[in-house]
This record gives structure tokens, C-alpha cells and sequence, in this order.
């Protein structure tokens, strides 16, 4: 759109630019690590023409010299993320105030973001020579303190995704909207065409939820200028919590929960340490809650599909989605009624809102005793303690009514305010809401829209066909999208405006309500892509429309800049000047303080008259969920996301129609059978998965699969069962549902990365329950007694060590990710997967202990255990694997020959082998992410954990510079920084006052197969389940073989 | 037997008995230098022909003893001299884990010596060397006695062999 | 009895033994032994392509994977080893005890001891991830240092023994051809025969000198291959035994191994005597009934010792109380690899019971039978070692199958192309029973001969 400046260009202006640009560089402070490009003639010959050249027609051919992409870097960065040829200065500021427990190598940390429309993470981006690396858990921020997820972690593939669109894009259709064919178009030509149709009016912007206030400005401001409306919604969205709140208090609210505060937490399908809403906030606070085991809380899931939730729980009950409120009313009897608690005891309304549940407990097939020590238990603990629901298994006819029972709870309980805190919540960053969506296809059925834009949403994916979505949409003259790839919208869209990824853009976050992160580019955007923002706002500015802020600023920065000067500095400014607090906002990446919980609210007890009485149902019932990998599936496309395990599963690269072990046996089918399942009109054939622990009644199926135009990764891996989504009355019904299933016959391999799935009565997962734990500290172990015929080596100086807390690890699997992204860890691939070659150097065990119909189930992240006594260094012919003078297991690639025997040798099996060439699969610019400190393995040669050396080495060389000794928390591993419960901690042994030698002291401590002498480097604590059980102390481990568990195992 | 070839006088039998008292007959009668060519080893040859025990075995001892140090030496240098590096926490000098390398040194050496000195001591290999009857290796049994052995006279020789039941006579140029 | 029956049937003279020893080296081979030669050859030719195929792409074509480290080459190394420790045995230490009837099977398992081990050393070789840097496991001297190897580890042990077993059975064996190559070039028509044997023969002329000493050494190589034979198979079983892990890890495996490969041994003599037999009638005078009886009869003492082996592994691992070491044991049995147990124990300990009768043993169709069925035994041994102990260890969560492919059935077939190959190739080119060993043996238990003694 350069041509449109050249009119309006003054000279002033052009002579501003000319002053402004080489200082961009040279005066910058904040480059030190760019000081030798800054000083290279050749850098700043490449620099001119960056800025000269007109972004939007920034050369658009792809495939990056890599030396090319280095020497513009300094360059880049200024001029980071929006693309606009009146671009003034940019400085974006490195994370350059170091705190205690965040360690920086040679590599610069920039304050970055993550968001998948479940949960805004304030991240940190670690960057080398100008390329993000790893993203970072940001160790200041309050909610999280450093936690992240695995798709956070997963975030930076994305980025590098080679099948991301490298410009913008037109489809040309026929007038029956099919035939379509996609092509090249400048972005200056783009801009007029949409600017012609936006002058149109009647403009629609659908977009997933907004965390950004100034992007909601920016859209707000857009929707004026064209008399345009702003719907939000994407598939995972609360609007159940909301209208509960709503009908509940009179007020719309997504409460935040202070798990760290409650004693009892009963969940019913509220998966909130795996798929439901901001996971890594809530593991955190959750394990902080249970860090002291003295007063650790409890954790009482009740479930319809085997979630994360229930996996931690200390008691989980197995239901189905028809009873969840039951529970609720259930509970609520107990107290109410029974035993005429709360202040509600007196209510006749209430009464009679309750007098159907008395029999709850028999209704689910609960122990009645039992029910009622967990109302008990709720009791005992009012004001610290919390009922929570919510999620795809709550979505069934009854969602409001449950919100209603579960708020009910909270309130006869006195949560509602202290531990459910609804005044700092989450309602601005996940407003997403299925409202939004119907009025939206309301509008375009009655075609009152003529231009769509849909940005961060993928209503065509995501939605079934049922809805008519695509049938609305053929009302609407013209579509436009910021997909970064011809996806299933992308497919339908007129224009394709790629959006810059998250890590090319700067922005801002509201996560909760006063709490607002701010997160920066980290690289020029790699291709010829545009910031959703900077859109609008060209659009608005070449149409001449809308109010003076939204044309006044030239690139998306000037904006936000601006925004915060308006509206944020004067809430937090305290007084600094606005350069200054904005430096500090940039340095810090937040500003504003954590929920601090609020006072009660009056329950309206009417609204317990929209809770319908549960219809006693027989047969399957359908649950859906969103896994922990993949979520809504937008990420679909990312391999490290495909490949990893179900944190409960364990499968990989598939979904599947999961089982009870009964129900399975009455149906004949056996893992991996296709069945075909009925949900109204619409079946599917899926592979049977057979769960322990789950309700004999539930089908439970995973959304988020089955993407059809979400690039080669992605598509045709397992089934869309959005398809299988109904609509009831004004309700989304995901769950609930009846379903009919019928054996095919067939049968395919499903890939679980899991061998078997009982311990066999070994001691590998230590576990006791707490009133154990009281009499013995270490009680459910097993200590052995080892001697050797000889003193050993000696290790002076630093010898490394890894403790893990098995009572933390929730096994959410951000460190498998946040290691394979460190480490250069390839992906294979289903079939791969199935003849046993995945590559992960670290991997999160699950075994299930107790009988098959109600089996617990225990995590244990494995990796290499870095023994004193390595099995596998005593039988490498070559000496490619020895021992370091710092107690760790070294693996010298080039010498190693690949015989193997190293892996037949280790009791754990951590060892992995480059069966393949794999390095040879990788396609640009996919070679960018990978960590230079770390080699990338060929052909023939074994790898496995190296306790993260290179950063041993870059902590030890920092310290050099700073001429000190190394201390506790210099080095941090891959898994541990990614960590959201701090279930890992790293450290020196030799040093008795680290973290991880106080760990090692705890009589809770064990070394895995510690018996077989080869004295591990790495130890577990052992896990403690807080259920008033009293377990006859079994010497080895505490479970029983599970009868047909073994039934995963791949057949040769 | 020197450098150069030797002719002779060659007496030829067919059966192994008689040929064995041939050659205790020509033995008993001073003649040193002769020597008898069988297809396989004769048994009672070397009595009748009075050849001294064979000298390998002390060749085999000594090169056992060379591969049993060496492999001892060699072991214990490189694992604990020249790169001392702790692998699964076990000693430098392991000598257990060694045993096998040295064992199977030893052997080879002993092996691969004694066949040097068979070689040495039958002046092997040798390229076409004469032949006094190419059956000599399948079924027939010669004594050969050289022109310069002690009291060498072809008819006295002739006589006696005939005597001792020789199925054939004749002088050979060269052996 | 050995006393009393001929070694060598039908009167011979020497000449007579001479004639038919070298007959198939000096006629044209016959058209049985074309086809048989063309099709091992095309085998052969198979097998390298695979191993071309193999080495091109990775390991991951055959079934190799996590947990199972090892597979089909592992087990085909240790299963042509074995084999080739019944030539040793043969020449060496039945040598040793003065088993006269060793002298005329004794050549030709020689022979099988120098193919099967050359098949065998191959897969060491092929089995590593970068084949192209095993010299990497040989401890020269270099640039990179100070670098060496780990004598620490088994599989150093190994291609140590491996290596030294190989050239000692080959000199052994070379020896032991020198004066039959002497024979033959004296009996050669043409000029190139006579050059190439007489080449061979190293000039060997036969003197009583030269007697004396080749008898010395003869004795000595019997006497260093004898420990050396028991090394070797140690050793591999070290590969194992010395592994810490449960189905490996355990003192039984030497002498187990041992008479494993003794059994084995037998077993691919017996198999490939009755076809020698068939395929050179004149031999059946040489290796008689009576010499394929005695092989029986070992095969059927080994086969029980084995089977004690099995049954002790069962014992002891009982009796350890140790979890894993029982875990394995049962599963190995019972669990998703039983099947391949039980073929083991049927072909290795039921089957060879057919011998303690005397028709059986001395039935050439059923000896012919049992062999190859101890074979096909002897190779699940060692498949049922390696992979029922592999694939189901300590973590339950590591436990997975062999993901067996078509490359591991290629290869262990392609391996009997290049031993077949080699060993048809001796039966034309080398004499297949010792001239020069046989004919002492001339008188035994003939009237007519035995007086002069």
C-alpha cells in the first residue's frame, strides 16, 4: 500500500524516517548481543533496503539462507511484527532483570505469550542470534510462577511450521462457491479489494476469545468505523460458567479459583489440572495447596471420562455425565437437608428443590457412608474448600443446572468469594460464548451480513454440520480470514490475511481481570504475513473510516503504546513517567497483582428451579473432551503435539471410542476393534480404547481430531467427533448424548507408548496414603540394603542430581514436550510408534493400581537416571558412553557405533536409537528451532537425557564471566523450567545445603530399582494419597496386578 | 640337508611294514643323512629313523607366555595409564573384565607361532620341489639316502633295499 | 564296539582310498551339484542384496526396536557360532581322547566349523547402527587420543574370540589339508591343477622329518583350540551373562552355551554327512553307520544336557525369590512368546529322545529329520534368550514386542545361502576326508591288517 503513503508523505515525514533510521539500531542499549552485526557494513547495506523496501511486499519466495536470516536479525527485531512502511522506532527490551531462579546462558529471554483460547500464559521466549528456541515458563508471573503447558511449550513448532502461508492469499470460486483456487495476491492489491467491500457496511468480525485489551479496542474501534458487530466464541469456551454465574447471581463471571487456599476440592468433570480451563494456574496453586503434606489438600474427583483430574484425585468416583447433577444436588441434600447445615436449611424452596436427591448416593451407586463423609469433609472445611464443574463432559442438557447445583454448593459453603474469587476472574481473556456464535448465524441466515472476517476461530472445523454454519455462510458475499494457512476456513474464505504468529507480534494480555502481561516479537515475521491488528487498522485507515485513535497510528506497536498510555497507565502508573513504567512494564512483562478474592455473594435459591429433575437413563452415554496434547485441535499440525502421549492413555496419534473393561466384554470388542457409533444421525467408525476406571455406561471420544485441511501432519488423524455435537433448546450439547455402538469387525493398531499398564507388585511408584504417611515418613517403601566390593570414584566439586516428587507430578507432560524441543528430539510417527521407536528422553509412566473397574492410576516422569554404576557404560565396546567427573552419564555421539547393547543394559530403558535417518525428514524452516547448543543425531547412534549439559555448561561459563562459583538454581533442566507444580528439581548433590540434597534427604526418597546397585543420580519421593484409607503397608508397591490390562500391548 | 639340492640313491616300497624296517636296517647300518618319504605319518617312523622329538613345543610355551604378558600390559595401560576413565564406576584396572582378552592373546600367539616354526623347521613352502615317485603321497613308502651320507655306495644301497623288500630301485638326480 | 567294526569298509587299499577321496575334485561335478549350487549361489546373491538394502537405510528395517535392542542377527551370530563349534570339537578333542572314528567325518566338520563361523562373524559386523566404523572396535593406535576401547565389554571379548577362533581354525584346518593338496598335485593331469594344488601344498614332500614335526604341531593346534572352542562360546554366552538383566544375567550360560553349540554342532554334521552321503556315494565306505551312530549318540547326551539347563534356569530362578529374574522365567513360558519356548524344548529335548533307540539311531532318513529339527531348535534358543528376556524387564511400562519384519526372515535365510554356498564349493575344490588321517586308520578292525601290529 506504499503507493497510498507517497500522497500523503511530507517531507517532514520522510525526513523523520531518514533521522530515525540508523539510531533505530545504534542507539539502542538493549542489542548488546547485536553489537557485532551493528558494526558489520555488509549487516547495514541489507538493513537499508529492509527498511527501504515496503513490508508488504517484503520478499515473499520462501526457504531462508540461514546466514542471510542471521545477518538481518538486527534489523528485524526493531522492525518486529507489524508491517507498515511507516514504521517509526521499535525497542523491544530483553528480559534483562534476572531473578534468583531464572538462569540465562550466552541467549537473550524476551517476555512472550501463549494462548490457545483455554489459557494466557505470560511466557518467557528464549532467543539465539536473533531465533526463538524454547519457550520458557516466566518464573515472575503470579499465577503461573514459571509453570507452562505442553502446547505453550509446543508453541515455537508452530511458528516454524513449514506449511504456514508465506503472504496473503485469494480464493477465486465459482458461483456455487466450490471449484475454488487459490492465489498469490499482493497485499496492496488485497487492501483495495476488502476496503471496497468494507465501505459496504454490515460487517461481521468473528474472532475466538480476545485476552488483548487493546486488540478489543482495536476491534471495537474497526466494528464502529463499519458499522460492524464483534462476535467471539470458539469451540472450548465457558459460557456454561458464565450463564451459571448469571442465573446463579445475577452477574456474568469466570471465577477464579484459589486452589492453593482450599483444604477440599471436589471436581465433577471439571478437568481443571488437564483439559479444561488454565491448567498450568491451576496445577500450580493446586500443588502449592498439597506442598505441605501435613495439611495437604484433598482432591475428590468424581468422573465420566478418565480425566487428568481424576487422575490425580486422592478418592475419584466413576460416574456419568447424566448424574453430575446428582452429585451436586446430591451433596447439597447431604448438607442442606440431612443435616440442616447453611442458612439455606430453613429455605422451603430449597427443600423442594432438594427432596428428590435423597437417595443420590444409592443413584450413583456410591457407598451412602462414603457420600457422605465427602459432604462431610466439604463441610469441615467451609470457606476453604470448593465444588468445581465444567468442561465438554458438563455439556449436556443439564449444563445450566449443574452450574446452578455447583454454585449452590459453593455458596452453602461459604467458597463463593474466598476460594471461588468471581471479581478478579477470567471473563475478559476467555469470553468466547455459543450466544455469540447462534446470534451470529441468526444475522447471516437473515442476511444481514455481507463481510465476514473470522480471525483465531475455526467455526468450519469445529462445528457440525447440523448447525448450518456453511449454510449461513454462503449468504455472506465475502469472507476473509487471518488463518496462517489455507485451513478449513482458510478454504471457505474469500481473502486470506495471514496473521503474524504470537511470536512475531508484540501485544498485551489481560489474563485475570487486573492482571495484564505484555509479550514482544521475538523475530521479524519470517514471512510475508501481517499482524490481524495492523489489518484492521490499514483497513480503516485506506477506507479513511472510524475514530481518529484507529487512524492515527501507523503500526500495531504505536497502537498498544498508545492504548496503555490511555488506559492503563493511569490504573498502575504510580506516579513514574510513562517512559519509565512502560520500560518497566516491557522488563518485567506484567503489570498488576494476582485475584485477591472478594466477599459473598447472596445466592438467588429460584434459580434452582431451572435445574430439571435427571431423567434415569440406561445404555452408553456419550462423553466428549478435549485432550491435554491437542485441545480444540487448532494446533493440530504440530508433530511434537501429535506424538505426545495422552497423559491417561498413553496413545498417541489418534482418537478413539474409550471403554469400560465390562462394557468392552459385553460387547465382544477387543483394543483396537472399530466400532461404529451413533449419536442422533450422525455415526463414525473409531478404534475402541479399553479404560480402566471408567463408568460401564460412558463412551468417551476425544475432540480435536480428524482436521482436514490443517497441513500434513494433521490431516486424516482420527475422526472430527465435533460432528457428534447436538443442539437442544437453545443448549450446545457435547455430552450426554445417547450412543448407540455396533463391532464392525476390523480392527487397526492403536500406538501407546505405554508397554503395560500394572506395576506387578514392583516397588516403581512409591505410594502411601496420608494417614500412613503420619505414622511413618517413609511409609510404602521398601528401602533395600545395597553394599558394594569397592570404595567407587570419587566426585569432588559439582556431582548432578534430579529429584522428582511424585506427590507434584500431576502428569501433565510439558517437560516431555519442553526436552523434546530442548534437545532436538525428533518425531516419528504412528507407524514408527508402533514398532517401539519413539525418541523421547523423558517420559511420564502411568501405571493403574487397584482392581480394573475403579483403577487409580500414578505418574512417574522417567529419564535417564545418570547411575554412579551406568550398566550401560560397562558394555560399550567403544567408551561412547562414560561417566563425566560431574557424576552424569555422557554420550559421545560420533563415537558411538550403535550396537546397542547400552539400551538392552539399562534397567529403565531411557535409552533411545536413531533407527532412521531422521534428521533427513526435516524440512525448512523447521531447521531454525532447533537449540545449536545441542547436536542433532544422525543415523545409527544412541541418545538419551544428558541432564541438559549445554545448559550445565552455560550456567558454569556465566558464572565464570561473573567470576563466582556455580550456585543451587544456576543450572535448570529443560523439564524442570517447563514444570507447573515444580515436581523436578535439579541441583548439586555434593552441596548439602541445595534443594535437591534436602530432597534426597527426605525419608520419602527412593532410587527407582535402586536394589539392582547401579546407584542412580536420580531419585523419587514417594507419592501420598490423602484418602482416609489405611493400606495394609505392602513392602513392594501397593497394587495388585490389573486382570486384561496387558491388553494394550501391540501384537507382533 | 644345505642349501643346494642333493641327488641320491632312492629305494621304493608298498608296504608301510617293510618300509619301517628298511629304515631301521639303514639306520642301524651309520647312515645319518637319509630320510624316509611316507603318504602319512608312519607309525614307529621316527624310532626306526632315529629323529630326535621335535623342538615346537618350547616355541609354543615361549609364545603363549609373549601373548599372556602382552595382553596383561596391554589391557593395563591403555584402561588405566594412557586414558584412565571412569566407565560404570568399576576400577581403571579391572582385571577380571581383562581375563578373557588375555586368554584368548595367549592362544593366538601360541597358535600362530608353532605354525611359523613348522614352517621354519620343514623349510616351508618350498616351489615344486623334486619328486621321487608322485605316488610317494598316495600309496607308496621311498627311503631316500643322499650322495654325501656316510658310506654312500648306490650298489651296496641297491642291494639292501632289494633285501629289505623294496618293490623298485633308482638314483635320483636331485632331492 | 569301535574296536570291532571297520572304520573303513569294503577292504581298501591305499590307492583305492586315494581314488575315491579325490574323485569329486578331479571329475566334473555332477548335475545334482550344479542345481544345488545355483540355487545356494542365487541365495547367496539375495542375501547380499538385503544386507545392501539394510546397511543403505538403517536397522530399523527389521524388527530391532524399544526394548528389544537385539534381534534376528544377534540370534543368527550365536545360532552359526554354535554350529560351528561341533568342527573343533570333532578335530580337536576327539583327537585329543584318540576317537579314531573322528578321522573321517573330521575334515568336513572343519570345513562347517570355518563357513559357520565366517556366516556368523558377518552379523557382529552388520548389526551396528554405522557399520562403517566397526574397525572402530579394534584398539590401533590413533590420532584422536588418548582413545581406546572398553576391554571392559562383553562384545569386545568377542570379536577378540571370535577373531582369534576364526584364524586358529582356519590354520588348524589348512594344516591338516597341506599333504592331501601334496596328493592331489601329484596326481594332477593338467598343468593348472597341478600349479594350484601344488601351490597349496606349500611344497609339502612328506619326509619323516617333516612327519615328525607336522605331528607335533597337529598335537599342539588340537591342544590350544580345545580351551579355545570352550572360550569362544563362553564368551558369547558372556554377551548375555554378563548384562544385568533378568534371563541373561546368569552363571549358568557358559557350559550351557557350550553344550548348546555342541549339540547344534552335531546336529549340522549329521545334516550335512547323510547329503554328503547321498551326494558321494564312494564316501558312504568312509563315513559309515557306525560314525553317524556315534553323532547320535552325542547329539541326544547334549540335547539332555540342555534340556537340564532349561530346567535349571527354571530352579534357580525360583529359587532366588528374586521377582524379576521369576517375572521373566514364567513369561517366557507362558507368556506372548511361549509359543517359541515350547518349539525350543520340543525340538531340543523331546525330539532327540528318538535316539535311545538303536533303529533310529542308525535310520539315515530319521537322523536326517531330528538334526534339522535340533537346528531349528537351536536357533529359538537362542531367539527365546534374546528376546523373552528383552522384552519384558524391569519397568513394565518399557515392555513391548519384536516387531518382526520381513528383512529378519531375509537374513536369516540369505545367511544359509553364503554358508551353503562355501561349503558346496569345498566339496568340489578340497578333498572331504583327510587322505593322510584316513589311511592309519586302514587296519582297524580288519583281520587281514591288525596281525603286523
Amino acid at each position: 500500500m506504499s503507493h497510498h503513503h507517497h500522497d500523503h508523505d511530507t517531507e517532514e515525514m520522510l525526513a523523520q524516517k531518514k533521522a530515525a533510521r540508523p539510531q533505530v539500531e545504534r542507539s539502542s542499549q538493549y542489542w548488546v548481543n547485536l553489537e557485532n552485526y551493528n558494526n558489520d557494513p555488509e549487516f547495514w547495506k541489507a538493513a537499508e533496503t529492509e527498511f527501504q523496501s515496503s513490508p508488504l511486499r517484503g520478499e515473499a519466495e520462501e526457504g531462508w539462507a540461514r546466514r542471510e536470516f542471521l545477518k538481518l536479525m538486527g534489523a528485524s527485531i526493531a522492525m518486529a511484527s507489524s508491517g507498515c512502511i511507516r514504521r517509526p522506532i521499535q525497542k523491544i527490551v530483553p528480559y534483562n532483570k534476572q531473578p534468583e531462579d531464572v538462569t540465562l546462558g550466552v541467549s537473550n529471554f524476551y517476555t512472550g505469550a501463549f494462548y490457545d483460547g483455554l489459557e494466557p500464559l505470560s511466557v518467557l521466549v528464549k532467543t539465539k542470534e536473533g531465533r526463538p528456541l524454547k519457550v520458557e515458563g516466566h518464573a515472575q508471573f503470579p499465577l503461573t510462577e514459571g509453570g507452562t503447558s505442553a502446547r505453550s511449550q509446543a508453541a515455537l513448532m508452530s511458528l516454524y511450521d513449514p506449511e504456514r502461508l508465506k503472504g496473503p492469499r485469494k480464493n477465486i470460486f465459482n458461483d456455487k462457491r466450490t471449484n475454488k483456487d487459490t492465489v498469490q495476491i499482493k497485499w496492496d492489491d488485497m487492501d483495495d479489494q476488502i476496503v471496497e467491500v468494507l465501505k459496504k457496511g454490515k460487517v461481521a468480525v468473528l474472532t475466538g476469545s480476545i485476552p488483548s485489551p487493546s486488540t478489543q479496542s482495536i476491534i471495537k474501534e474497526f466494528c464502529q468505523a463499519f458499522g460492524g458487530e464483534h462476535y467471539v466464541w470458539e469451540p472450548l469456551n465457558l459460557s456454561d460458567v458464565s450463564q451459571g454465574q448469571i442465573a446463579s447471581y445475577g452477574e456474568k463471571s469466570i471465577p477464579y479459583y484459589h486452589f492453593d487456599l482450599a483444604k477440599t476440592i471436589v471436581s465433577i468433570d471439571g478437568d481443571f489440572l488437564g483439559a479444561w480451563h488454565t491448567p498450568v494456574t491451576n496445577s500450580r496453586k493446586f500443588s502449592d495447596g498439597r506442598r505441605n503434606l501435613e495439611k495437604m489438600t484433598r482432591l475428590i474427583a468424581f468422573d465420566s471420562n478418565y480425566s487428568l483430574t481424576g487422575a490425580n484425585a486422592d478418592i475419584r468416583f466413576k460416574i456419568k455425565p447424566s448424574q453430575q447433577v446428582t452429585v451436586a444436588m446430591g451433596l447439597a441434600h447431604e448438607l442442606v437437608v440431612k443435616k440442616g447445615l447453611s442458612q439455606f436449611a430453613t429455605n422451603g424452596n430449597v427443600k423442594s428443590a432438594l427432596e428428590a436427591y435423597g437417595d443420590a448416593a444409592q443413584k450413583l451407586g456410591i457407598n451412602p457412608e462414603v457420600f457422605a463423609e465427602v459432604a462431610q469433609d466439604l463441610w469441615e472445611n467451609k470457606g476453604q474448600s470448593v465444588v468445581v464443574a465444567g468442561g465438554l463432559p458438563t455439556l449436556t442438557g443439564q449444563q445450566l443446572g449443574l452450574q446452578i447445583a455447583v454454585n449452590f454448593l459453593n455458596s452453602i459453603l461459604g467458597n463463593d468469594g474466598k476460594i471461588v474469587d468471581y471479581k478478579n476472574d477470567w471473563s475478559e481473556s476467555l469470553s468466547a460464548s455459543w450466544q455469540d456464535l447462534e446470534n451470529l448465524i441468526e444475522k447471516m441466515k437473515s442476511g444481514q451480513v455481507k463481510t465476514l472476517i473470522i480471525h483465531r476461530t475455526n467455526p468450519i472445523y469445529a462445528l457440525p454440520e447440523s448447525l448450518g454454519f456453511k449454510e449461513a455462510l454462503k449468504k455472506v458475499e465475502t469472507i476473509i480470514t487471518t488463518s496462517d494457512r489455507v485451513d478449513e476456513v482458510g478454504h471457505m474464505a474469500h481473502y486470506i490475511a495471514p496473521d503474524n504468529h504470537i511470536m512475531e507480534n508484540w501485544g498485551d494480555i489481560e489474563t485475570t481481570s487486573g492482571l495484564i502481561s505484555i509479550h514482544q516479537p521475538t523475530l521479524r515475521p519470517l514471512w510475508d504475513t501481517r499482524s490481524f491488528q495492523l489489518s484492521l487498522m490499514s483497513w480503516a485507515y485506506l477506507a479513511n473510516q472510524g475514530p481518529k485513535r484507529l487512524l492515527a497510528y501507523e503500526s500495531y506497536l504505536d497502537y498498544l503504546k498508545n492504548y496503555w498510555k490511555e488506559e492503563i497507565y493511569p490504573k498502575f502508573g504510580q506516579g513514574k513517567n510513562f517512559e519509565a513504567f512502560w520500560q518497566s512494564v516491557l522488563q518485567a512483562g506484567f503489570v498488576g497483582t494476582k485475584p485477591a478474592g472478594a466477599g459473598s455473594r447472596s445466592f438467588q435459591t429460584e434459580a434452582l428451579n431451572q435445574i430439571k429433575k435427571p431423567v434415569i437413563s440406561e445404555g452408553f452415554e456419550l462423553v466428549l473432551y478435549p485432550t491435554v496434547q491437542l485441545g480444540d485441535g487448532s494446533q493440530g499440525n504440530i508433530a511434537i503435539l501429535q506424538e505426545l502421549p495422552d497423559p491417561v492413555t498413553k496413545i498417541v496419534w489418534d482418537n478413539y471410542a474409550s471403554l469400560s473393561m465390562a462394557s468392552s466384554e459385553k460387547l465382544k470388542v477387543k483394543e483396537g476393534d472399530l466400532v461404529k457409533i451413533t449419536v442422533g444421525s450422525v455415526d463414525m467408525t473409531l478404534p475402541v480404547h479399553i479404560q480402566p476406571g471408567l463408568h460401564d455406561q460412558v463412551l468417551a471420544v476425544a475432540v480435536g481430531y480428524g482436521r482436514t485441511h490443517a497441513g500434513s501432519v494433521a490431516n486424516g488423524v482420527g475422526q472430527n467427533t465435533y460432528q457428534l455435537v447436538q443442539f437442544a433448546k437453545g443448549n450446545v450439547v457435547f455430552s450426554g448424548q445417547k450412543v448407540a455402538v455396533t463391532k464392525l469387525g476390523q480392527r487397526v493398531q492403536l500406538a501407546t507408548t505405554a508397554g503395560h499398564h500394572s506395576m506387578e507388585g514392583r516397588q516403581i511408584v512409591a505410594e502411601a496414603t496420608l494417614k500412613d504417611f503420619q505414622k511413618d515418613k517413609a511409609a510404602g517403601l521398601h528401602k533395600h540394603h545395597i553394599w558394594s566390593m569397592w570404595s567407587g570414584h570419587q566426585y569432588n566439586g559439582n556431582k548432578w542430581g534430579l529429584a522428582v516428587d511424585l506427590n507434584s507430578c500431576t502428569g501433565c507432560s510439558a517437560c516431555v514436550v519442553a526436552c523434546q524441543t530442548e534437545n532436538n528430539v525428533p518425531s516419528v510417527g504412528k507407524a514408527y510408534v508402533l514398532q517401539g521407536r519413539e525418541m523421547h528422553w523423558i517420559r511420564i509412566d502411568r501405571y493403574y493400581t487397584g482392581d480394573i473397574a475403579n483403577a487409580e492410576a500414578v505418574f512417574q516422569p522417567v529419564m535417564c537416571q545418570h547411575c554412579d554404576n551406568a550398566p550401560c557404560e560397562t558394555v560399550c565396546p567403544v567408551l561412547a558412553t562414560v561417566h563425566s567427573d560431574e557424576g552424569t552419564n555422557d554420550m559421545a555421539y560420533n563415537r558411538c557405533v550403535g550396537t546397542r547393547y547400552c539400551s538392552n543394559n539399562c534397567p529403565y530403558k531411557v535409552r533411545r536409537f536413531n533407527w532412521f535417518n531422521y534428521r533427513k525428514e526435516i524440512p525448512d524452516p523447521v531447521h531454525m528451532s532447533f537449540n545449536p547448543d545441542v547436536t542433532v543425531r544422525i543415523r545409527g547412534v544412541m541418545e538419551k537425557c544428558t541432564f541438559c549439559i549445554q545448559r550445565i555448561r552455560a550456567a558454569r561459563s556465566s558464572a565464570k564471566l561473573e567470576n563466582r562459583a556455580l550456585k543451587d538454581g544456576d543450572v535448570k533442566t529443560a523439564c524442570q523450567t517447563a514444570c507447573p507444580t515444580s515436581a523436578l528439581v535439579f541441583g548439586d548433590m555434593n552441596d548439602p545445603k541445595s534443594l535437591v540434597s534436602q530432597a534426597f534427604a527426605e525419608p520419602r526418597s527412593y532410587g527407582l530399582l535402586e536394589e539392582w546397585g547401579a546407584k542412580p543420580s536420580v531419585r523419587y519421593m514417594t507419592k501420598i494419597r490423602n484418602n482416609n484409607k489405611e493400606s495394609k503397608a505392602k513392602a513392594h508397591g501397593t497394587d495388585h496386578a490389573i486382570k486384561g490390562a496387558s491388553q494394550n500391548e501391540e501384537q507382533v | 640337508m644345505g642349501k643346494k639340492r642333493l641327488g641320491g640313491f632312492a629305494g621304493i616300497w608298498t608296504d608301510e611294514h617293510k618300509v619301517v624296517k628298511a629304515c631301521a636296517k639303514v639306520h642301524a647300518l651309520g647312515f645319518t643323512k637319509f630320510d624316509a618319504i611316507t603318504p602319512y605319518p608312519v607309525h614307529g617312523m621316527e624310532e626306526a629313523c632315529g629323529i630326535k622329538r621335535s623342538p615346537i613345543p618350547y616355541v609354543t610355551f615361549v609364545a603363549g607366555i609373549t601373548g599372556l604378558l602382552g595382553g596383561l600390559l596391554f589391557t593395563w595401560w591403555t584402561s588405566a595409564v594412557n586414558w584412565p576413565i571412569n566407565v560404570g564406576g568399576k576400577p581403571f584396572f579391572s582385571l577380571p573384565a581383562f581375563i578373557p582378552i588375555i586368554f584368548e592373546l595367549t592362544i593366538l600367539f601360541a597358535a600362530l607361532s608353532s605354525v611359523g616354526a613348522l614352517f621354519y623347521l620343514c623349510k616351508l613352502p618350498q616351489v615344486d620341489p623334486p619328486v621321487i615317485d608322485p605316488d610317494l603321497t598316495s600309496h607308496k613308502f621311498a627311503i631316500f639316502v643322499p650322495v654325501n651320507d656316510t658310506g654312500y655306495d648306490e650298489a651296496r644301497l641297491e642291494q639292501l633295499f632289494k633285501e629289505m623288500g623294496a618293490t623298485e630301485t633308482k638314483k635320483v638326480a636331485e632331492f | 564296539m569301535m574296536k570291532r567294526n571297520q572304520l573303513i569298509l569294503g577292504d581298501k587299499t591305499l590307492a583305492q582310498i586315494t581314488d575315491d577321496i579325490c574323485q569329486p575334485v578331479e571329475t566334473m561335478p555332477s548335475k545334482g551339484w550344479v542345481a544345488l549350487f545355483l540355487s545356494a549361489k542365487t541365495l547367496l546373491i539375495f542375501y547380499v542384496i538385503i544386507l545392501g538394502i539394510i546397511i543403505a537405510n538403517g536397522m530399523g528395517l527389521l524388527g530391532v526396536n524399544h526394548p528389544n535392542g537385539w534381534g534376528t542377527m544377534i540370534i543368527t551370530f550365536v545360532f552359526w557360532i554354535g554350529i560351528g563349534h561341533a568342527g573343533t570339537l570333532i578335530s580337536a578333542i576327539l583327537f585329543l581322547f584318540r576317537q579314531k572314528w573322528r578321522t573321517s567325518v573330521a575334515r568336513t566338520a572343519e570345513a562347517m566349523t570355518v563357513f559357520a563361523v565366517m556366516t556368523a562373524g558377518l552379523f557382529p559386523l552388520i548389526h551396528t547402527g554405522r557399520p562403517w566404523l566397526d574397525f572402530w572396535l579394534f584398539p590401533y593406535p590413533n590420532q584422536r587420543g588418548p582413545l581406546w576401547v572398553n576391554f571392559r565389554s562383553p562384545l569386545l571379548w568377542d570379536v577378540v574370540a571370535v577373531s582369534t577362533y576364526a584364524t586358529v581354525s582356519i590354520v588348524f584346518w589348512y594344516i591338516g589339508l597341506v599333504p592331501d593338496f601334496a596328493t592331489i598335485k601329484d596326481r594332477a593331469k593338467n598343468k593348472i591343477r597341478r600349479l594350484a594344488y601344488g601351490a597349496l601344498s606349500l611344497g609339502w614332500r612328506g619326509t619323516a622329518r617333516n612327519w615328525s614335526h607336522y605331528e607335533m604341531l597337529y598335537l599342539i593346534l588340537a591342544g590350544l583350540s580345545t580351551p579355545l572352542v570352550l572360550s569362544v562360546h563362553t564368551i558369547v554366552s558372556f554377551d548375555f551373562a554378563v548384562a544385568a538383566l533378568p534371563g541373561w544375567h546368569t552363571t549358568i550360560f557358559p557350559p550351557y552355551f557350550v553344550a548348546g553349540a555342541i549339540f547344534s554342532g552335531f546336529a549340522m554334521v549329521v545334516t550335512l554327512m547323510t547329503l554328503v552321503r547321498i551326494g558321494i556315494p564312494q564316501f558312504k565306505d568312509y563315513i559309515t553307520i557306525d560314525h553317524m551312530e556315534v553323532m547320535n549318540k552325542i547329539i541326544m547326551t547334549t540335547g539332555l544336557m540342555v534340556g537340564y539347563a532349561y530346567a535349571c534356569e527354571f530352579f534357580i530362578a525360583w529359587y532366588s525369590g528374586n521377582q524379576y529374574e521369576r517375572y521373566v522365567f514364567i513369561n517366557r513360558a507362558f507368556g506372548p512368546y511361549g509359543w517359541s519356548y515350547w518349539i525350543m524344548v520340543t525340538c531340543n529335548v523331546i525330539i532327540p529322545q528318538l535316539f535311545w533307540f538303536k533303529a533310529f539311531r542308525r535310520s539315515i532318513p530319521i537322523m536326517f529329520v531330528v538334526s534339522v529339527f535340533v537346528n531349528i531348535g537351536m536357533w529359538f534358543e537362542r531367539y527365546v534368550i534374546t528376546i523373552t528376556s528383552l522384552h519384558r524387564d524391569f519397568l513394565p511400562s518399557n515392555w513391548g514386542q519384536y516387531a518382526w519384519s520381513f528383512f529378519d526372515g531375509a537374513v536369516l535365510f540369505g545367511s544359509f545361502g553364503m554358508f551353503l554356498t562355501l561349503f558346496l564349493l569345498y566339496l568340489r575344490l578340497f578333498p572331504a576326508v583327510s587322505i593322510a588321517e584316513i589311511k592309519p586308520m586302514l587296519p582297524v578292525g580288519r583281520k587281514d591288517l591288525e596281525g603286523n601290529h
